[in-house]
């Protein structure tokens, strides 16, 4: 018998410019004890159809169509009190971050508590306790974590305690949406091995949904590949992903990029055209650059000089808390260090007259991670293509900078006449971020700082994106410094590679070596905790999750730096 | 989860989708700015129409009813003085033209005077911070506690007639911590948005960043902010004068009050003379409501129904 079975599911919803249809004719099916994926990028009606079995949709979307059955149960003929009664029991759902669903003023046992007697009515002490402590130990969570409130304890773990929370009552069906997107990939691995764990010893069946296809093919049994509401492919999953058979699934497949795979970049044609810096100064130096917080140490002390006479794109990798954005900030200035200089062009950024300063502006530009924060949703996007280019005193009339502003559009594969003259709010992520990029194009800086530029967008469109700040550094001779957690991107388009580990570099060199044959035991460690989308690949080592996260704290920190191999113009140092 | 269907369904939506199109128009925000309006008018056209003197002591007959009804001395009201007199012989209808658009204005400058301060205080906290930021927000966190009518009233009753501007002056000096607390805390979260950050990358000045790149994102906030603290003002006046602590010379509504209660208006019946200026005070409120309800909607669109 099914656990659940849902028959031409349409849901619409009523907006100002006419119905959108989120989901059309969608029938799936999932026994227990099986796992299906649901993958599809923003917007194709993944969350919407998980809501839809709960009966949580949102205002103004409703079921138009079809059937939600689960096992015998008519899910849309249920009254409201009928459904509550059913959520948890048979079916529950682990929303997207779900560490920001766990009540922050109630302990966790409190909450678990809840759920039991929500549904079970008055149970007595000894019981509930046991059941608890059953619960956590299902997800290898240790008892005393119980008397904790959310706040005290980390990312992964709130996220088990979501698990514990979704499988206590033993439902025949567990949804998880995205459950792991908010975690690095360490944790991650962790994560989805309890949720597989519990979830065979329960026997229910569970529906993971998410856009990671790596995760998908060590996850799940079944895929079923969503675009804008429509079922495009559905199979087993081994078959999906060696043998595509729709053209977006092909593409979905083909665009995650791999470590040691083919480059997605294509091979680059345009010569080198770079303007040469001022002779002999490097054009960024780090000068034992140290960063507290307080009492947190966010960078540790290091040095580096980069010379832009040939640009290079150097990546810095490393997992949240890491440092590397802090990096990042005091690249740009915007967050001065504790100890050391950041000098450009030889010239102390912390010192610089209006003068240097607006020159230093002027040729260091960045990328921001979130592309719909980057826009005054006051202003029309071109707002923020125009006003730096006539404050760096780059326009002589309207005419020419509407001109290069058509030109930076058609650069990174957007069309003018349909994204110039916008608010932000029409635009899709991924359009928004070309546009930063077309930004940065126009305003021709040395350096550009690119902070998580893709992590925020479409898996489809990243590669594009990627390819976009790749040619900069080609055909406009800028420099690049690439952060990122994404190794695998990290290992195609860097020339050099740096892995920050709680402020300290770990490993640093040329990304064949540190990321094709890593030494490191951390940068080990990173490398065997990516997903890969080939179900034929171990997902990790030989060791469980939960080992290689006690290994990582054990880490001795004084592991020293591994060099391996220099490129000319940069040269990295650490230490004092 | 029920499907609309049929014609009727459609229409509904028809005509609830050109709503949610434009915002601004939006039946709460057009009625509420009618009623303020129409007591803006009122003051205009009276001007033009009708005589002004006859609020002065003893223009008129004492104690008139408005037209179609008697006093307790069995007087009909005369078509001469339509909503009828006072104890000592004032015409309401030239005093309400005097005194209505008075009350409003008193309202307006203290709250245009309030939001120039908050607006000033909040960028200069959120923006500068450290010291300057403690300074203010302590400033406003204390003032917020001590309730203005209380200093107002020792206020006023030390400095004897007052004008309307002076009035106005003094309420301003009460109403600029909202604002403030409101705007610093705009001005530290939009701080750290990533379009000021690109603001600050494309080479803007500090005054850039404040006055064209934050400043209208705060325009919903600060309509808000002002309508609430133009009813706040309005309270505060009106409850100063209803206790005799007004401008002495010049008629408003809160000052026609105070004279009905100390003349034993409500023993006598003379109820238009008390509930007149009442209806229209309310009548101010009920108008600001609705603009400010009205500006919820058009600034937060979750309040949009569909």
């Amino acid at each position: 018998m099914n656990a659940l079975n849902v028959t031409d599911l349409s849901i619409d919803f009523p907006t100002a410019r006419g119905v959108v249809h989120a989901l059309a004719d969608l029938s799936f099916s999932v026994a227990r004890g099986r796992r299906l994926g649901i993958i599809g990028e923003s917007g194709s009606g993944k969350t919407t159809t998980a809501l839809a079995v709960m009966r949580m949709l949102a205002s103004p979307g409703f079921v138009s169509g079809g059937s939600i059955r689960l096992a015998d149960l008519d899910v849309l003929a249920l009254s409201e009190e009928e459904m509550r009664r059913a959520r948890l029991r048979r079916v529950s759902y682990i929303p997207q971050g779900a560490m920001n669903s766990l009540n922050p003023v109630m302990r966790v046992t409190d909450q678990l508590k809840d759920a039991i007697v929500a549904h079970e009515g008055r149970t007595e002490r000894e019981v509930l306790r046991t059941r608890i402590e059953d619960a956590f130990a299902g997800v290898g969570l240790p008892g005393h974590v119980g008397s904790l409130y959310p706040h005290e304890l980390s990312g992964g773990m709130k996220q088990r305690v979501c698990i514990a929370l979704g499988v206590i009552l033993n439902p025949e069906l567990i949804i998880a949406d995205e459950p792991t997107s908010a975690l690095d990939v360490v944790t991650q691995r962790q994560v989805m091995q309890t949720l597989k764990d519990v979830q065979q010893r329960i026997g229910a069946a569970l529906i993971l949904i998410g856009h990671d296809m790596g995760l998908m093919a060590q996850s799940v049994d079944e895929l079923v590949v969503l675009k804008d509401g429509i079922l495009v492919e559905h199979g087993d999953m081994r078959r999906v992903i060696e043998n595509p058979r729709h053209p977006y699934t092909r593409e979905l497949v083909a665009s995650v990029p791999l470590v040691g795979g083919e480059s997605f970049l294509g091979s680059a044609s345009v010569a080198p055209d770079f303007a040469p810096g001022r002779q002999g100064l490097p054009l960024l130096e780090f000068e034992s650059v140290h960063k507290d917080y307080g009492e947190i140490t966010a960078l540790h002390p290091m040095s580096f000089s980069l010379h832009g006479d040939a640009p290079k794109i150097i990546s810095i990798v490393g997992q949240s808390g890491s440092g590397k954005s802090t990096m990042a900030s005091i690249m740009l200035g915007f967050n001065p260090p504790t100890t050391g200089r950041v000098l450009f062009e030889g010239q102390d950024i912390a010192r610089m007259s209006p003068q240097q300063s607006r020159e230093f502006r002027k040729n260091v530009q960045a990328v921001f991670q979130d592309p719909y924060a980057c826009f005054n949703p006051f202003y029309r996007v071109d707002h923020a293509l125009s006003f730096p280019f006539r404050r760096f005193g780059y326009a002589t009339s309207d005419a020419q900078v509407q001109e290069s502003m058509h030109q930076a559009c058609q650069a990174v594969g957007l069309d003018p006449a349909l994204i110039l003259r916008r608010y932000p709010h029409e635009l899709s992520g991924g359009q928004r971020q070309r546009l930063i990029v077309a930004r940065a194009l126009m305003l021709n800086p040395k350096l550009l700082v690119a902070d998580e530029p893709v992590s925020m967008v479409d898996a489809s469109l990243r590669a594009t994106i990627l390819k976009n700040i790749y040619d900069l550094k080609d055909s406009h001779g800028i420099s690049i410094f690439y952060i990122t957690h994404d190794l695998a991107t990290a290992y195609h388009v860097s020339d050099y590679v740096m892995v920050l580990y709680k402020g300290q570099v770990v490993e640093a060199g040329p990304p064949r070596e540190v990321i094709g044959d890593p030494q490191h035991p951390y940068t080990q460690l990173l490398i065997a905790s990516i997903p890969w989308p080939d179900p034929d690949r171990e997902w990790g080592g030989t060791t469980t999750a939960a080992e290689d996260i006690a290994a990582l704290d054990a880490m001795d920190r004084d592991v020293p730096t591994v060099f391996r191999g220099d490129v000319s113009g940069f040269r990295l140092d650490v230490g004092e | 989860m029920t499907g609309m269907t049929g014609n009727r369904a459609g229409e509904i939506k028809g005509w609830r989708m050109r709503r949610f199109e434009s915002p601004w128009i939006n039946p709460k925000l057009f009625w509420g700015a009618g009623l303020l309006l129409a007591v803006v008018a009122l003051g205009i056209i009276g001007r033009v129409f009708w005589n002004l003197d006859l609020a002065f002591t003893g223009a008129a007959p004492l104690k008139l009813p408005p037209v179609g009804f008697e006093n307790l001395r069995g007087q009909e009201g005369a078509w001469h003085h339509p909503i009828g007199t006072d104890g000592s012989g004032r015409d309401m209808l030239a005093l309400i033209v005097i005194g209505a658009p008075n009350s409003l204005f008193v309202g307006l400058l203290a709250s245009l005077i309030g939001m120039s301060l908050g607006i000033f205080l909040g960028f200069s906290a959120g923006f500068i911070g450290g010291r300057t930021d403690d300074i203010i927000r302590v400033l406003s966190d204390v003032m917020i506690t001590i309730p203005p009518l209380l200093i107002l009233v020792v206020v006023q009753s030390a400095w004897g007639d007052v004008s309307l501007t002076m009035m106005a002056l003094l309420i301003a000096g009460f109403v600029w911590q909202s604002p403030t607390r409101l705007i610093r805390a705009q001005v530290l979260s939009m701080k750290q948005s990533g379009y000021v950050q690109m603001a600050r990358l494309s080479g803007a000045s500090t005054m850039h960043i404040m006055f064209r790149e934050m400043l209208p994102n705060l325009v919903p906030y600060l309509f808000g902010s002002f309508i609430a603290n133009v009813t706040t003002s309005i309270v505060t006046a009106v409850g100063l004068e209803v206790l005799g602590l007004g401008p002495q010379r010049i008629p408003t509504l809160g000052r026609t009050i105070y004279e009905a209660i100390n003349a034993g208006a409500l023993i006598q019946n003379l109820w238009w003379w008390w509930g007149i200026p009442t209806l229209l005070l309310g009548l101010m409120f009920i108008g600001l409501l609705l603009v400010n309800l009205g500006l919820d909607e058009v600034s937060n669109p979750r309040l949009r129904k569909l």
